[in-house]
């Protein structure tokens, strides 16, 4: 039993492109791709004919995105709108890879090459929009304080490894229940592991892409708000007026 | 063989800290919601929320504990 759980834990590659000395293509890979050509399929089957009083399933999937759309622009306010789209992205690929170990493929996120990816691929958008919003001057200096620099090592390691942790733990305990049901019992394993896998591989994965995606979206809004620390002039005039204040209440007095 | 298993074990007991955590969060989450039950889904949002992160330090203790017996444990 230890053995194949042990192989359960390495990434198989799946085939190898015979070019330039053989590049191994890994299973993850190959999955991906399969859930790149669902939801491309899916999404042009669904937005075919899309009429201007939605009908049946153009309903259920404009509550979706409506529901996508308000959660994201709750968080990052009105100007974070364009980064909206990428995060819905993340969000829905996150989702369905954390799945698919329902439906009998290995989930590509299992990989820590994946989600160390896609933890990069989330860090560079924050740090991107940073400095489209405010300049790359602003952002060297925000390095001069520690904690940002803290914050760009630890925030894309603690994303990475707290989706891999959840996926590989639901994985693995899969895995076990089967294992132990099919060879220690004897019967195939139908119905029993069900209950299991309702809380590991859907609830668990659906709740992983949720904290992913809000995260994401977290340091979005903290990397795009309006700082409001005051400049010489502001300071200047506040004093001024304190001053005025001052002279007016004492002429009261006098 | 012992060592490897009293590893993992030891690996694990980061678990404590994620059910004491969550325990506190959910009890203030209960407490708040008694107090304004108009609140209840923000409050839900923001536990589940709560929730997912502390779990996570859990789980890295649970991987590593993983680790250590399928890869030390098969040398």
């Amino acid at each position: 039993m230890a053995e194949e759980l042990i192989e359960q834990l390495e990434n198989k590659t799946a085939f190898t492109i015979p070019i330039l000395g053989g590049i191994p293509i890994a299973e993850s890979c190959v999955v991906t791709w399969i859930i790149m050509a669902v939801l491309v399929l899916l999404s042009i089957i669904l937005t075919r004919s899309l009429k201007k009083v939605p009908t049946g399933s153009q309903c259920i999937l404009e509550s979706f995105m409506d529901f996508l759309d308000n959660f994201f622009i709750g968080v990052l306010g009105e100007s974070g709108k364009k980064y909206v789209q990428i995060l819905e992205t993340f969000i829905i690929y996150i989702g369905v890879a954390n799945i698919i170990g329902v439906f009998g493929f290995v989930p590509p996120t299992k990989d820590v090459n994946v989600t160390a990816a896609l933890a990069g691929m989330a860090i560079i958008l924050v740090q991107t929009a940073f400095i489209i919003k405010k300049g790359p001057g602003k952002w060297l200096k925000s390095f001069l304080n520690p904690i940002n620099v803290l914050d760009l090592l630890t925030r894309p390691l603690s994303l990475c490894m707290r989706l891999f942790g959840n996926v590989l733990a639901a994985f693995v305990v899969m895995e076990l229940i089967k294992v132990a049901i099919t060879s220690n019992l004897g019967v195939p394993a139908i119905g029993v592991p069900v209950f299991a896998s309702a809380y590991f591989d859907l609830f668990d994965g659906l709740l992983q892409a949720y904290v992913f995606a809000f995260l994401t979206s977290l340091y979005l809004a903290e990397a795009l708000e309006e700082e409001e620390h005051e400049g010489k002039k502001e300071k200047k005039e506040k004093k001024e007026r304190t001053l005025l204040h001052k002279q007016k209440r004492s002429c009261f007095i006098v | 063989m012992g060592l490897i298993a009293l590893g993992a074990g030891i690996a694990v007991l980061t678990g404590a800290g994620a059910g004491i955590g969550i325990g506190i969060a959910t009890a203030k989450a209960t407490e708040s919601i008694a107090r304004q039950p108009e609140a209840k889904g923000d409050i839900r949002t923001s536990l589940l929320l709560g929730c997912a992160l502390a779990e996570a330090t859990a789980i890295y203790g649970f991987v590593i504990a993983l680790l250590i017996i399928f890869i030390l444990g098969s040398k």
